[in-house]
């Protein structure tokens, strides 16, 4: 049986772990360390101090080289730790090998230097507002941004490579960040940190993955007194729950569960972009099997183009079909395949509805339906809604209630209504609008739920000092 | 009214004389004959039904066994009308609807139905439930048909008193709710008269009892020969408990031992019930473990939950029952129950759930209960 650590702590933390406890998950044991208060509040104190020593003292730009070194090593096909990662992530969270390998790629891709460079200008003007005082036009005077001392991220859900963005933006504002890893995928974090300690090991002094059950009010709350920010990914309850407990004076940035949408209009409904489109939307749906909240909850697809949505829905439907060949869908537990195969005898029985799968099995369902009065969410793990409308702006009124959830939104109108379209997305919350095909693929410089999560996290400080 | 087709009335009286055999037989050969015969009508009559067994392959032509006829899952009864005649509805029952705002499965009797449903309730109770025979005192924890005319427990309950009861059994759940005073007098008189009386209801109406005996200090000690019958779980109305548990409490405030407790699997999609074995053990001298049981009017298969092919016993997945008595809608009915086959019978272990905690994306149940 595979053994692997659940856990990072830096080299020069590691003897604090006194107690380390075996779980095991579908063949892999996990070790994790049996977390106490006091444990915690000694590794934040280590963090903090490898912060002050090093950490708050690296310029920027060698910050950026050891985030770009660390990517590209996840990218080699033959890098030992992302061959563990594919060996036991997929036993971990039931997600296929080949979705593993493709959620690593595609965010180590996005997380190269080029990249990095580019958020941060995007967010901060000047990235050297993170090293020193610069020179400030606008402000006609000096600038500097701080970042804060210590981070405590609380991570949820089964994403692989998700939590690693969270670290980057930890040591871009040159902070130290103690993560609370997910239940549901706890290997990845540390392998990740254990490359940043193979470039630069007084860098990985100021990070920490650690693992306690939720709910562990004490360890919770003495981290949130000693953290100068902190992170919460979760459920709308989880979050709201944890939330409550982080005290008024730190800096806080929750994303809680959202959700996505497709828009396809009519004058993108043209026969010889039809393949294209539907591999796009299958590959929506396909990525992550529809876990991340970047996945679409349904598509709605306009009538009175030259393709109709029922012929389009048969098209993904073939996608979906390819997809499942090049990336299988993972394991799902018996509630959620319940779901799907009762959701399923819906569209075949209820009336003016269509509905695909394969022979046997779960794998995926595109299902298609006239858009329904009031919305109702998905099964999940590829389970594909097209809903047609006649008028795309007429889907506006049905996502309105999920306002507060909206996130993501794939638009392809196909003619000049699109820039009035997103208008109105965004007007009522949608974060970021892409192409159909693009959702699960975010850039670093997209502001993730509409914050900016690196200028966020900052303190400024501004010399408006007028020389006499 | 018109009646039904003359060819309808000739397989309920067949299937009729099936159900009065009674449980003691495993006649194979009618069971499956009676099966397809009722198939190939459904298939007839009902279109939604047709398009669905079409796009599975399965025509009556092309099937020997009842096991290759296509289930239908309960998902269906709230979005199509299953129903042979639906003109001539003598009843309609529904789900419960457990969170706001769901639609409710519907499921319709025709007069030719309903006495098949109402022939296998008085069959099973007088073999799994008054094996010895007699009149009972019974007191049922759930609303009469006048308040819940579309709950089929409530349908179900009122045919036992009617047929079980002495003529002082009685409902004990009125517009204002359960009456708990009525309940509590009544035991004290049955135990006090030494009555053997019967306890019907929700499971969670017994639990709910169960928790204010014990807040106000009684128990009670009944007459030998007293029974529970509890189905339905307990939906978030009452604390949930283990079925040992559930055993105990009847033990230790009714005095009801453990073999006289029985738990009914019903389902509004099904005309048939399921009782546990218990009483029928004692009764019959069989040292055999607690199960549900196929009286000889129906089977019930285990299923994968990802392909949907039949297990072996033990092996846990969903239940896929059928049933003669659905003559009226569909004689074959997937749920998703999980549950295992073993030593001729079966085990529930209730509804599949899961997929909450996955990724980041909002879930159905998250949304219900923010919606909430």
């Amino acid at each position: 049986m595979r053994v692997i650590e659940g856990y990072y702590l830096p080299p020069r933390l590691r003897g604090l772990c006194k107690e380390v406890r075996a779980q095991v998950y579908n063949g892999i044991t996990l070790h994790l360390p049996v977390v106490t208060k006091g444990l915690v509040q000694e590794v934040v104190k280590g963090l903090r101090e490898a912060r002050e020593r090093y950490l708050a003292r690296l310029p920027i730009s060698h910050i950026v080289g050891v985030l770009d070194e660390a990517s590209r090593w996840w990218l080699k096909e033959d890098y030992p730790l992302r061959q563990e990662a594919l060996a036991v992530i997929p036993a971990i969270t039931g997600l296929s090998r080949a979705v593993v390998k493709a959620s690593i790629d595609a965010e180590m891709e996005s997380s190269l230097s080029e990249d990095i460079w580019q958020a941060l200008h995007s967010e901060l003007g000047n990235p050297h507002y993170l090293d020193g005082f610069q020179y400030c036009s606008e402000l006609a005077g000096h600038r500097r941004a701080y970042g804060p001392g210590l981070l405590i991220a609380i991570f949820s859900g089964n994403i692989p490579a998700l939590p690693h963005l969270l670290f980057m933006r930890s040591a871009l504002v040159k902070a130290a960040c103690l993560g609370k890893m997910a239940a549901g995928e706890p290997a990845f974090t540390p392998l990740y940190l254990r490359t940043i300690e193979a470039i630069d090991p007084q860098m990985a002094e100021a990070m920490a993955a650690l693992y306690w059950p939720g709910g562990e009010a004490e360890i919770e709350e003495a981290l949130f007194k000693e953290a100068d920010a902190v992170v919460i990914f979760g459920g709308v309850e989880a979050c709201q729950g944890i939330l409550a407990r982080v005290p008024r004076d730190k800096k806080i940035i929750c994303h809680s569960h959202r959700i996505g949408f497709g828009f396809i209009g009519r004058g993108a409904l043209r026969k010889e972009a039809i393949p294209r489109l539907a591999e796009g939307v299958a590959y929506d749906h396909a990525m992550f099997d529809q876990h991340a909240c970047l996945a679409p909850q349904a598509y709605f697809v306009e009538e009175g183009g030259e393709v109709t949505p029922q012929v389009f829905a048969q098209a993904v439907a073939e996608a979906m079909g390819v997809w499942e060949e090049r990336m299988p869908r993972g394991r799902i537990s018996r509630g959620e395949a319940a779901a799907i195969h009762q959701l399923r005898a819906r569209y075949e029985l209820g009336g003016e509805r269509m509905l695909f799968t394969p022979n046997k099995g779960t794998a995926w369902t595109v299902a298609y339906e006239e858009a329904p009065p009031s919305f109702t969410s998905s099964p999940l793990n590829r389970f594909v809604r097209i809903w047609g409308v006649k008028e795309i702006f007429a889907s506006l009124p049905l996502i309105r209630p999920l306002v507060p959830f909206l996130q993501n939104a794939a638009v392809a109108i196909g003619d000049e209504r699109e820039g009035e379209f997103i208008a109105r997305l965004g007007e009522l919350g949608v974060s970021r609008v892409t192409s159909p095909g693009q959702m699960p693929l975010p850039s670093m410089m997209w502001r993730h739920d509409g914050i900016a999560t690196l200028a966020s996290l900052l303190r400024w400080c501004d010399v408006e000092k007028k020389e006499l | 009214m018109k009646g039904l087709p003359k060819e309808i009335a000739a397989l309920d009286e067949e299937i009729l004389a099936f159900i009065h055999q009674g449980v003691e037989h495993r006649d194979e050969d009618t069971f499956n004959r009676l099966a397809l015969k009722a198939f190939a009508l459904q298939f007839r009559l009902l279109s939604p039904y047709r398009e669905y067994c079409a796009r599975r392959g399965v025509t009556p032509e092309r099937i020997s066994s009842w096991e290759e006829i296509p289930p239908l899952p309960t998902e269906a009864f709230k979005v199509a009308e299953i129903s042979l005649f639906p003109q001539l509805a003598a009843r309609t029952f529904m789900t419960s609807g457990t969170t706001r705002g769901e639609e409710r499965g519907r499921v319709t009797y025709d007069q030719g139905g309903l006495a098949l449903m109402d022939a296998t309730i008085d069959v099973a109770a007088a073999s799994y439930l008054f094996p010895e025979g007699g009149r009972y005192l019974i007191f049922i924890i759930a609303p009469p048909p006048a308040l819940a005319p579309h709950m089929v427990m409530a349908y179900g309950m009122e045919r036992l008193r009617s047929r079980f009861g002495l003529p002082e059994s009685r409902f004990l759940v009125s517009e204002n709710g359960f009456q708990i005073d009525l309940l509590v007098d009544a035991l004290h008189r049955a135990e006090a008269e030494e009555i053997p009386t019967a306890i019907f209801g929700g499971s969670f109406g017994f639990v709910n009892f169960f928790d204010y005996c014990r807040q106000v200090g009684i128990r009670f000690s009944l007459p030998p020969g007293s029974r529970c019958l509890d189905a339905g779980g307990f939906k978030g109305r009452s604390r949930e408990v283990t079925r040992e548990e559930f055993l105990v409490l009847c033990e230790e405030f009714l005095g009801v031992p453990n073999p006289f407790c029985v738990n009914l699997l019903g389902m509004t999609e099904l005309a048939s019930q399921f009782y546990d074995n218990t009483i029928y053990n004692r009764y019959k001298g069989l040292d055999l473990p607690r199960r549900k049981t196929n009286p000889p009017w129906t089977r019930t298969l285990v299923v994968d939950p990802e392909t949907l092919e039949p297990l072996p016993p033990g092996e846990e997945g969903f239940l896929r029952h059928f049933d003669l008595a659905n003559r009226g809608h569909c004689c074959a009915i997937q749920t998703d129950d999980l549950g295992f086959l073993w030593e001729g019978g079966f085990e529930v272990l209730g509804r599949a759930t899961g997929g909450e905690g996955r990724g980041c994306s909002l879930t159905i149940d998250e949304m219900t209960r923010i919606a909430k």
